[in-house]
C-alpha cells in the first residue's frame, strides 16, 4: 500500500475542518469543491490514466443523480439504495458508451465527441420523458433524517462526500500499482505497441471507462441528495462535463492528487474573483477564465506538474517512481 | 505523458474556458466584516445577474434596490426606531447551485429574510437552503407550483404560480376566440425545456384539447439558444393557427424576429409567461416583430397612480419598465410591511407577520393579500397585447386599456 499514507493524511486533515469552522458557507464551498474533485477522479482515470478524453462525464453524473433521484420519488425507494443503484447504473451507462465507442474503434477527438453526444442525448431524453419529471426536474422530498440521506447540518455532508473523494484516490493509488494500471498507462502511450505486446486494449479502456463511470455517477447521486432538486440542465448538462476535465487538468492530469488540488484551486480562484470585483455581475467569471488560460499556458502539467519540476530542481535528478506518471 | 497529447488537452481545454468559466460557481466569502451602523436590518438580494438569464436578474435587482432606496429615504423601519434596511446583494449565476451558494453567504452575513431567485429552479434550491435556517424567502417571480406546495414554512410566493397563469390564460384565451368567431383551431407550442416552459407545455397539451383546440406539435427548446431558424420553419410546415411560445427574453426575442424574417405569420401569437411578450425592450427594439402578440404574464395595474409613478422613474433611469422590476419592487414592500409589522429583524417573527400579511402597497391587478400555504391567493395574471408602440392591457375587463386585436390584420 505504497503511497497511500499521504492520501489518509490529506484526508483526515479535511476531515478537521468543521471542527474548526462552523460557517456553513465554508463548508458549502468545500463539499461543491469535493465534488468536482470526485466527479474529476473519475474523468481522471479514464482521461488521465487512460489517455480518452472525454467530454461528456455528465452522462454518468446525471444517470446517477436521476437514478437515485427517480428510485426515491417514483418507487419509494430507500435513499442510501438508491445511492448504491445509482452509482451501478452509472456503471452501466459507462459500459455501454464505452462498448460502443472503442469496439468502432473512435479515439482521440472522435472519442471526445461521442461522449459529448451521448450527454446531450441523455440530457434530451431526460427532458422530455415523463418518468425524470421531464423539463420541470425532479424534487425530492425534503425529509431531514439520516435513514433518508438527508442531514440537517451540513457537516455529515462534507464527511461523507470527503470519505468518497479520499475512497477514490486510494483506488486511484491502487490501480496505479497494478497490471490494469500499467496495461492503461501503456494503451495511453502507444496503443498499437500495447496491443503488440499482447494488451487487451479495448478491455482496458472498457474497464477504466465502467470505474470511471461509476465514480462519476456517485457524485451525481451526492449532487441529488444534497440540494435535492435536479433538472435535466443539471444532470446532464455540459457543465459538470467541463468542471470534471478542468480539475485535473489544471491540478495535474494522470495523477492521484490532481483532481484535488485541481478543484480546490479552480474554485477558490472562482471565489476570489468575486470579492475582488465586488458589484460588476460577470467581471468575475472574465477575470477567473483569463488567469485560467494563464495557469494552463504557464503550467501544462498542472499544479502536480510545478511541484515535480521544483522538486526535481530541488534534488537535480527525477525522484524514482515519477516518470511516467506526469 | 507524451507532448503531442499534452498539447491537445491544453487546446480543447482553452475551447472549453468559456464555457467553463460560465459554469464555475464559486462558493467561499470571508464572513461580512463591515458592522452595520445602528441597527439595520438586512435584506438578501438574490437575483441571476450572470449567465442566461441575467437580463432578467438585473431588472429584479434594480427594482429590489429602488424599493429598499425608497423605504429608507421614507425613513426606514418605523416600529425599530427608523432602523434602515440594508441590501446583501447575491448573484445566484443563473444555477440552483449557485442560488444555494448564496443563500449560506447571506445567512452567514445575517439578513433577516431574502427576495429574489427569479427562476423556478433557483428559487427551489434557495428556499430550500434558506429553510434549513428558517430564513424567511419571498420569490419573486419563480412560478412553478412545487416551490410553494413543499411545505416550507419559511417559503412566500406574492406573484402567481402556474395553476393560476395557465387557467387565467385560457379561459381568456377562448373568451378571445369566440370572440373572433373561433377563428384559431390548431396550435403549435415552442418551449424553453427547463422547469417553467416544459410545465407549461404539459399543461396546455392536456388542457388545450378539452378546450377545443389541437396541438400539432411541441417543440422544446434549451435556454439558451441562438438559433431558431429550424423551429420557425417546422411552424411554416405545419401552418398552425396560432403559435404559443414560453421562453426567456432572448430566446422569445430571436423566435419572433426569425418568424418575421422568414415571414411566418400565424392568427395569432399568443404566450403565456411570454419572456419579452410584455416586455416594453422588446417593444422599442424589435416594433414590427412585437406588433399583435398577445401574452398573459405578470403585469402592473395601468390603473394605480404608484405604478405609473414607479414606470416613469425607471424609464427617467434610462431601463425599462419590466415585470421583474415591479414584482421585486413590490415584494420588498411586502417584506418591509412585514418587518414593520413585526417591529423586529427576528425571522420567525417574520414569518409570522408574512403569514398574516394583508399588504396592499403593491402595484399589481391583484386581489386581497392572503396567504395560504406560502401562496398569495390574490395574485393574478394579466393578459396584455402590443397595439402600436405601446403594451395594451386587454384582461381583465376592470383594468383593461384596449380591445383585443384577433386575428391578426394582414400586413
Amino acid at each position: 500500500m505504497k503511497g497511500v499514507a499521504p492520501i489518509l493524511a490529506t484526508v483526515t486533515l479535511l476531515a478537521t475542518v468543521p471542527l474548526i469552522t462552523s460557517s456553513n458557507v465554508v463548508l458549502n464551498f468545500l463539499v461543491m469543491a469535493l465534488l468536482i474533485a470526485l466527479v474529476g477522479q473519475g474523468w481522471n482515470l479514464l482521461g488521465g490514466y487512460g489517455g480518452q478524453y472525454s467530454f461528456g462525464h455528465a452522462a454518468f453524473f446525471g444517470t446517477g443523480a436521476y437514478v437515485t433521484a427517480v428510485l426515491q420519488m417514483q418507487y419509494g425507494v430507500n435513499a442510501w439504495m438508491g445511492f448504491v443503484i445509482g452509482i451501478a447504473a452509472g456503471a452501466v451507462v459507462g459500459a455501454l458508451t464505452g462498448a460502443v465507442s472503442f469496439r468502432s474503434g473512435l479515439k482521440g477527438s472522435y472519442f471526445a465527441l461521442i461522449t459529448l453526444a451521448f450527454a446531450e442525448v441523455l440530457r434530451i431524453i431526460a427532458s422530455v420523458t415523463p418518468i425524470t419529471g421531464a423539463g420541470v426536474g425532479t424534487l425530492i422530498k425534503l425529509d431531514l433524517r439520516p435513514e433518508a440521506f438527508q442531514f440537517q447540518s451540513r457537516v455529515p455532508f462534507y464527511w461523507i462526500i470527503l470519505a468518497m473523494v479520499g475512497i477514490s484516490m486510494i483506488l486511484m493509488r491502487l490501480i496505479e500499482d497494478s497490471r490494469f494500471g500499467a496495461y492503461l498507462v501503456a494503451v495511453r502511450e502507444n496503443e498499437d505497441a500495447a496491443r503488440a505486446l499482447g494488451v487487451d486494449a479495448t478491455r482496458v479502456k472498457l474497464g477504466a471507462m465502467t470505474i470511471s463511470a461509476a465514480i462519476a455517477a456517485a457524485g451525481g447521486c451526492f449532487y441529488a441528495q444534497y440540494f435535492l432538486f435536479i433538472d435535466a440542465g443539471i444532470a446532464y448538462g455540459p457543465w459538470i462535463s467541463i468542471e470534471a476535465l478542468l480539475a485535473p487538468i489544471i491540478g495535474g492530469i494522470g495523477t492521484v492528487f490532481g483532481p484535488l488540488l485541481g478543484a480546490l484551486v479552480v474554485k477558490t480562484l472562482g471565489e476570489l474573483a468575486k470579492l475582488m470585483t465586488g458589484g460588476a455581475p460577470g467581471l468575475d467569471l472574465v477575470i477567473y477564465g483569463g488567469v485560467l488560460i494563464v495557469v494552463v499556458a504557464f503550467a501544462p502539467r498542472g499544479i502536480a506538474g510545478i511541484v515535480s519540476d521544483m522538486r526535481r530542481r530541488f534534488y537535480r535528478t527525477p525522484p524514482p517512481g515519477e516518470n511516467g506518471r506526469g | 505523458m507524451s507532448r503531442q497529447s499534452l498539447n491537445v488537452s491544453r487546446r480543447r481545454f482553452l475551447q472549453s474556458t468559456a464555457l467553463g468559466a460560465a459554469a464555475a460557481a464559486g462558493v467561499l466569502q470571508a464572513p461580512a466584516v463591515l458592522r452595520a451602523q445602528g441597527a439595520a436590518v438586512k435584506v438578501g438580494v438574490l437575483h441571476p445577474v450572470s449567465g442566461a438569464l441575467s437580463y432578467s436578474g438585473q431588472q429584479g435587482r434594480i427594482g429590489a434596490q429602488l424599493a429598499i432606496e425608497e423605504i429608507n429615504a421614507a425613513g426606514g423601519i418605523k416600529s425599530m426606531g427608523g432602523a434602515k434596511i440594508e441590501a446583501v446583494l447575491g448573484d445566484a449565476q443563473s444555477t440552483p447551485d449557485g442560488g444555494n451558494a448564496e443563500v449560506e453567504k447571506m445567512n452567514g452575513a445575517g439578513v433577516a429574510a431574502i427576495v429574489g431567485g427569479y427562476a423556478s429552479g433557483i428559487c427551489l434550491a434557495a428556499s430550500q437552503t434558506a429553510a434549513r435556517y428558517d430564513l424567511p424567502y419571498i420569490v419573486d417571480v419563480g412560478v412553478v407550483d412545487s416551490i410553494v406546495s413543499r411545505g416550507l414554512k419559511n417559503t412566500f410566493r406574492f406573484g402567481p404560480g402556474f395553476g393560476v397563469i395557465a387557467k387565467t390564460a385560457l379561459d381568456n384565451l377562448v373568451t378571445i376566440n369566440d370572440q373572433a368567431n373561433k377563428a384559431a383551431k390548431t396550435v403549435m407550442i415552442v418551449h424553453e425545456d427547463s422547469a417553467f416552459g416544459a410545465g407549461l407545455a404539459k399543461l396546455l397539451n392536456t388542457q388545450l384539447p378539452e378546450r377545443g383546440f389541437q396541438v400539432l406539435e411541441t417543440i422544446p427548446h434549451p435556454t439558451p439558444t441562438r438559433d431558431f431558424n429550424n423551429v420557425v420553419l417546422k411552424i411554416k410546415a405545419q401552418n398552425p393557427d396560432l403559435v404559443i411560445p414560453a421562453n426567456y427574453y432572448n430566446e422569445y426575442v430571436l423566435l419572433a424576429r426569425t418568424m418575421q424574417q422568414q415571414r411566418v405569420r400565424p392568427k395569432g401569437i399568443y404566450s403565456v409567461l411570454g419572456g419579452a411578450a410584455s416586455s416594453y425592450k422588446f417593444v422599442k427594439e424589435f416594433p414590427e416583430a412585437a406588433q399583435y402578440i398577445m401574452d398573459c404574464n405578470h403585469w402592473f395595474d395601468p390603473k394605480n397612480p404608484k405604478a405609473l409613478a414607479l414606470k416613469k422613474k425607471i424609464e427617467d433611469k434610462g431601463e425599462f419598465y419590466t415585470y421583474e422590476v415591479y414584482m421585486n419592487y413590490s415584494c420588498i414592500l411586502l417584506l418591509a410591511d412585514a418587518i414593520e409589522r413585526a417591529a423586529s429583524a427576528d425571522r420567525a417573527k417574520i414569518i409570522a407577520a408574512l403569514e398574516n400579511s394583508t399588504f396592499t402597497g403593491h402595484m399589481m391587478p391583484y386581489g386581497p393579500t392572503k396567504f395560504v400555504n406560502g401562496q398569495n391567493q390574490g395574485a393574478a395574471p394579466v393578459n396584455t397585447q402590443v397595439i402600436g408602440n405601446d403594451i395594451q392591457v386587454i384582461f381583465p375587463a376592470a383594468v383593461a386599456s384596449a380591445k383585443p386585436v384577433f386575428p391578426m390584420p394582414p400586413v
